[in-house]
């Protein structure tokens, strides 16, 4: 079976690297953007089967707000989104409410950082499954 | 502290006082001249202007008395200030007793202005102090009705105003004095009472505030010795990677030696925010500064060298204008050569290559200005202020680079204000932005 296209999308390029050289380990292909508007761009170029999001970039909101315009895209929004956050349960941040929305965060999965390879394998490799 | 924060405020009732007085001497010497002029009330036109001189030439003394006891930034014992300001309301109950003698005496309504009298006395001095100036008021006024009363005083007649022979009559007297001294007493019970509330509200928030600084201490020692703490386990981290990374333990290939190498950076970013974040809690815990000569040419080339490598790099021309003057000011060396270091690697962060940054140094007679201008990204407007709290970074500083600090500004803030003096930033207007703070001159500090 031909590996996937996985999106990352974080402004942090050491994480960025980290998760590319596990990914392309095992085959995947991997395309990476820094904001919301790289990762628009680089969404048109090549389609993505799934995308990596992380939650602060320019913004504390950023990851909220791209992962919502996705979801409310005819194009993308059956794309898999996996959040990538440092914070989640940590500190009892609650983040649908985070969000200002206290229905709707439309990601498919969160992933704690620090990034651990065989944990992130397995949650892209069931997220793919799914679709 | 308390008690010199309450003395700071006497100083200021007292010169309140002053100024009060001066309204007042107006008030009287144009309205004396109103009364005999324009409403033809006979009224010994000499004897008021007098009085209005006397009351001025007084007033001149006590500001006089008031700027010697605050000379060069001195603070006076509080009870030399109490006194003075007793002694001041007891004149003017004089002062207003004397008017009234000579405009009509108990003929004249205008006796009821002992009430502001009464009402100053009870917001400045003690319950008991205050009562006593009523006392002396009561006293007062009662002993020139009195003598006018038994023809001991000459009697000034408020001719075109009151019925004649009123100051004769024992049941208007009698009745108006009643009035009069329940007024006072009533004025200054209810006044004191208000005040007395309000100084209970007023210690209140003092000790909340007191409670509150010892919190932000107990909670500084906290991150203190965890940063402590987490700075040991970074220095074991980076030795190690260290080690890996120079490759002294065998080599690594182009993979291996891009991966460590980005977490070996890392490591070093994290090492200088826990750096940063030490020396501002450091600060933030000390109380007095440990102040010597500090002589600002010296630290300033210090300053310039510690940050002239990075300037090259980025080919980024810096240049120092100052004069051949010695600028001596008090102060801790450390901290205004950080504060100095913080804001000239700030501009050559946000300056593009090519830029230019000058420093300058300003003599403004009672401190120095040292500005410091670049040709950089500039401040985004409505961050002006708020670049110096701690942790925040302006939009288009995180925009530059990534992971800066945002402690810097606010380290720089905090010990430019220790030292007396402030800090600012402003954009130019071509381009970029100058940082501006000010040191007092070594002459000129009162010790805080």
């Amino acid at each position: 079976m031909e590996k996937a296209t996985v999106l990352i999308v974080d402004d942090d390029p050491d994480i960025t690297e980290a998760m590319t050289v596990i990914l392309e380990q095992k085959g995947y292909v991997v395309n990476s953007a820094g904001s919301i508007e790289q990762a628009m761009e680089s969404l048109q170029k090549q389609r993505s089967d799934i995308i990596i999001l992380d939650v602060m970039m320019d913004t504390p909101q950023d990851g909220f707000i791209l992962s919502r315009q996705l979801k409310q895209d005819e194009k993308y929004q059956n794309i898999p989104i996996l959040m990538l956050t440092s914070v989640q349960g940590k500190i009892g941040i609650d983040f649908k409410s985070a969000a200002g929305d206290e229905t709707w965060l439309p990601v498919d999965e969160y992933l704690a950082k620090p990034i651990k390879p065989d944990v992130l394998l397995k949650k892209i490799e069931s997220l793919i499954r799914k679709r | 502290m308390e008690s010199l924060l309450k003395s700071t405020r006497r100083i200021h009732s007292a010169c309140w006082l002053v100024k009060l007085r001066w309204a007042a001497i107006a008030v009287l010497g144009l309205g004396a001249f109103f009364a005999k002029r324009a409403l033809c009330v006979a009224l010994p036109g000499k004897k008021l202007y007098f009085i209005t001189g006397v009351l001025f030439f007084y007033n001149f003394i006590l500001l006089d008395y008031i700027k010697y006891l605050t000379w060069e930034g001195r603070e006076p014992p509080a009870k030399s200030i109490s006194r003075m300001i007793m002694f001041q309301i007891s004149a003017d109950l004089f002062i207003l007793t004397t008017i009234l003698h000579f405009s009509g005496g108990i003929e004249n309504p205008f006796c009821f202005f002992f009430v502001f009298h009464m009402i100053i006395a009870s917001i400045l001095c003690s319950k008991l102090h205050s009562y006593i100036q009523a006392v002396i008021a009561i006293f007062l006024f009662s002993l020139i009705v009195a003598l006018e009363y038994f023809g001991i005083l000459h009697h000034y007649e408020l001719e075109g105003f009151a019925a004649h022979g009123l100051y004769k009559d024992f049941t208007f007297i009698s009745g108006t004095l009643f009035v009069f001294a329940w007024t006072l007493v009533l004025v200054v019970y209810m006044t004191t009472s208000i005040v007395e509330q309000l100084r209970e509200q007023e210690e209140g928030i003092e000790q909340a505030n007191k409670m509150l600084k010892e919190k932000d201490n107990i909670k500084n020692e906290y991150v203190l010795r965890v940063t402590h703490d987490i700075k040991g386990h970074m220095a074991a981290i980076e030795s190690c990677i260290n080690l890996v990374y120079s490759e002294m333990v065998g080599p690594l290939n182009e993979k291996q030696k891009d991966l460590i190498g980005r977490a070996y950076r890392r490591t070093l970013k994290c090492i200088s925010f826990i750096t940063a974040l030490l020396k501002i809690t450091r600060l933030n815990l000390a109380g007095k500064l440990e102040k010597e000569l500090v002589h600002l040419n010296r630290v300033i080339s210090s300053a310039i060298t510690t940050v002239q490598n990075r300037a090259n790099q980025k080919n980024i021309s810096l240049n120092y204008e100052g004069t051949e003057t010695v600028y001596d000011i008090l102060g801790e060396q450390v901290l205004i050569e950080e504060t100095l270091t913080n804001l000239l690697f700030n501009a050559i962060r946000y300056t593009p290559s090519g830029g230019r940054i000058v420093l300058t140094v300003k003599d403004k007679s009672s401190e120095y200005l040292i500005q410091i201008r670049d040709t950089g990204i500039g401040i985004p407007k409505g961050d002006e202020e708020k670049i110096f709290e701690e942790f925040y970074r302006a939009t288009n500083a995180r925009k530059v680079e990534r992971d800066g600090t945002g402690l810097g500004l606010s380290f720089a803030k905090q010990a430019v204000e220790k030292h007396g003096g402030r800090i600012w930033v402003e954009n130019n207007p071509d381009e970029g932005s100058t940082f501006s703070f000010t040191l007092p001159k070594s002459n000129n500090i009162v010790n805080k």
